[in-house]
């Protein structure tokens, strides 16, 4: 790595480590409101460190999800939660849980692995991936992806998800229709499941792996299809493995904080503006970059009082990464057209 | 050798190839010409291995090379788009490098980038961002990345390499791949400028709807007559070589 690259992941690492010392001690009193700075006492500090771990996880998730999707689509929009991977997953899982509670899967081991598999990674998996098939089916122009079509196909197919999540939502027991709401408006969960965290946990490490080790491969794959293959990549197989790590990710971050925008954008743009375009540096770059997104924004989430409670997340994170998404969408190179495949 | 046996291609239903044969040694310079989609391009992609054909074969060396796994094939033939692309913000050295990507040894590639940016005169422009490159300058840069890339005994398809360069750098170009073809590649190259066949290349391969017309040497394929008959203009040539006199 060059010395910029090794300097940028230093500064993205520093984010992180000041987001995680803020939010452990940013805290707010529920009986009196306002906002306290202080190092907390012990239940308290586990319940803070449970949403640093959550934020940290799907934060990470998220950023190394939204950096493959950009990377393998040639596509700078791209993102989990902007082409309706994110919303697949939660309709994945979301279907899941209300069949198990309809068929009641206790007594069948395998009909019970595949409705609750790992806290709902599994379904929202296949749920993830089925969206990316469809999306890219529908992104295609001309036998050509197209940035704005595909992104256009990915927030209607998002929308459509949607609404099927709150329909299958509304079928479900009145008792756990409470639960969902939180999760289907994204949070960070200061007791995360710990089967959805260590699925993520496990999966955020094979992801990395795999896309560290694709770093140079993904490199010689922006130079588009016919060059890429003749330098001597193989695009569907690195395709093929890294979409599922996209998604998986994706799953994987909605299984633990809901469907949640715009982290998994800005964490890759955010780290080419530091290190450059190399992708064996933006891997773990990007990781981290998503840690310390999520991390902040849920510690600057916990010092705003709006009187109402606290915000949820996905505002604060849609505040900050919707403008980045129209100036990504109105720069230069979108509108010279370098960006397309 | 370059072997290519009754090949035929397909866009869905359109006939883009017609049973094509031909072979070529290496050490020289074919100029694949023709009328614009004429099935030039269509041809050099089935010659380095990325369009799989719906009938017949191309070897090199005896090899298939559409059966090739990448990694292998990008060790026997280089390949040069007619428009290149880049979706991601490299500097012009980091683009040549990968051409080096399936290469098995890093101290051999640094020779062969620094050689590739040489005769490409590319040594100004390396530290530059491929993106802010004119297009005749990122032609050279993706023409370096192939030399990079190609074994010295092995297989080069360009497609359209001249279409923006200039005079001078067109003769440059010319020149780079003379040199390759004398050290023992094959170098395929799809032109529309028929009066650089003649310095480029000993062969001339000319196809004319998905079939190949004619093929042979320069002279005895291009004659006037003939490209009249087909390009409807009007061709001369004399002792600088084929010139277009005026159109018709």
């Amino acid at each position: 790595m060059t010395k910029r690259q090794l300097l940028g992941i230093l500064v993205i690492a520093i984010l992180l480590v000041t987001g995680v010392i803020a939010r452990l001690l940013i805290g707010r009193d529920p009986a009196v409101g306002g906002v306290h700075f202080n190092w907390p006492d012990e239940n308290i500090f586990l319940l803070r460190f449970g949403a640093v771990r959550s934020a940290i996880v799907g934060g990470a998730c998220l950023g190394l999800s939204g950096l493959l999707l950009q990377a393998l689509l040639r596509n700078p929009l791209a993102s989990p939660f902007i082409l309706g991977l994110s919303a697949g997953a939660g309709l994945g899982a979301m279907i899941a849980a209300w069949s198990a509670s309809v068929v009641g899967t206790g007594s069948v081991a395998w009909i019970s692995f595949i409705a609750h598999g790992a806290d709902g990674v599994i379904p929202g998996t296949v749920g993830s991936l089925s969206v990316l098939v469809l999306v890219y089916a529908l992104g295609r122009r001309g036998g050509r992806l197209d940035p704005l079509t595909l992104v256009l196909a990915g927030t209607v197919v998002a929308t459509i998800c949607g609404a099927l999540t709150l329909l299958v939502q509304s079928l479900m027991p009145p008792s756990s229709r409470g639960d969902s709401w939180m999760w289907f408006m994204g949070q960070v969960p200061e007791l995360p499941s710990s089967g959805a965290m260590w699925t993520a946990i496990a999966l955020l490490f094979c992801a990395f792996i795999a896309s560290f080790q694709s770093g140079a491969a993904l490199d010689v794959s922006s130079t588009g299809d016919d060059e890429a293959e003749s330098l001597g990549v193989s695009l569907r197989s690195l395709r093929i493995l890294l979409f599922i790590c996209a998604g998986a990710l994706a799953s994987a971050s909605v299984a633990l904080c809901g469907p949640i925008a715009f982290v998994g954008f800005v964490a890759p743009h955010l780290c080419r503006l530091l290190i450059g375009s190399r992708h064996r540096a933006l891997v773990p770059a990007s990781v981290i970059a998503g840690a310390a997104i999520l991390v902040w924004a849920d510690a600057v989430r916990q010092s705003i009082d709006v009187g109402a409670g606290r915000l949820p997340i996905g505002v604060l994170t849609a505040l900050i990464g919707g403008p980045v998404f129209l100036m990504v969408m109105r720069s230069r190179r979108m509108r010279a057209g370098e960006w397309s495949c | 050798m370059l072997k290519i046996d009754s090949l035929s291609f397909h866009y869905g239903r359109r006939s883009a190839l017609k049973e094509i044969t031909a072979s070529c040694d290496a050490g020289k310079v074919v100029a694949l010409v023709g009328r614009n989609g004429s099935g030039k391009s269509t041809l050099l992609r089935a010659i380095a291995g990325l369009a799989h054909p719906s009938g017949g074969s191309v070897s090199w060396r005896g090899q298939r090379l559409a059966g090739l796994a990448p990694a292998r094939r990008a060790l026997e033939v280089a390949y040069v788009s007619q428009r290149p692309s880049l979706s991601i913000d490299l500097t012009v050295h980091e683009m040549i490098a990968l051409g080096r990507f399936a290469a098995k040894t890093r101290l051999d590639s640094i020779l062969r980038i620094d050689q590739a940016i040489g005769l490409m005169g590319l040594d100004a422009l390396k530290e530059r961002s491929f993106h802010e490159l004119s297009a005749g300058e990122q032609q050279r840069c993706v023409i370096a990345r192939a030399l990079a890339q190609h074994e010295t005994n092995g297989l080069l398809a360009l497609d359209e390499p001249f279409s923006n360069l200039d005079p001078g750098e067109t003769m440059r170009v010319v020149g780079a791949l003379q040199q390759s073809a004398q050290a023992g590649a094959l170098v395929v190259v799809a032109m529309h400028d028929l009066s650089l066949v003649d310095r480029v290349a000993e062969n001339v391969w000319w196809l004319e709807q998905g079939q190949m017309i004619a093929a042979g040497a320069p002279i005895d394929v291009l004659t006037p007559t003939k490209l009249e008959e087909i390009f409807h203009c009007e061709f001369v040539r004399g002792a600088q070589g084929l010139t277009l006199a005026a159109r018709v």
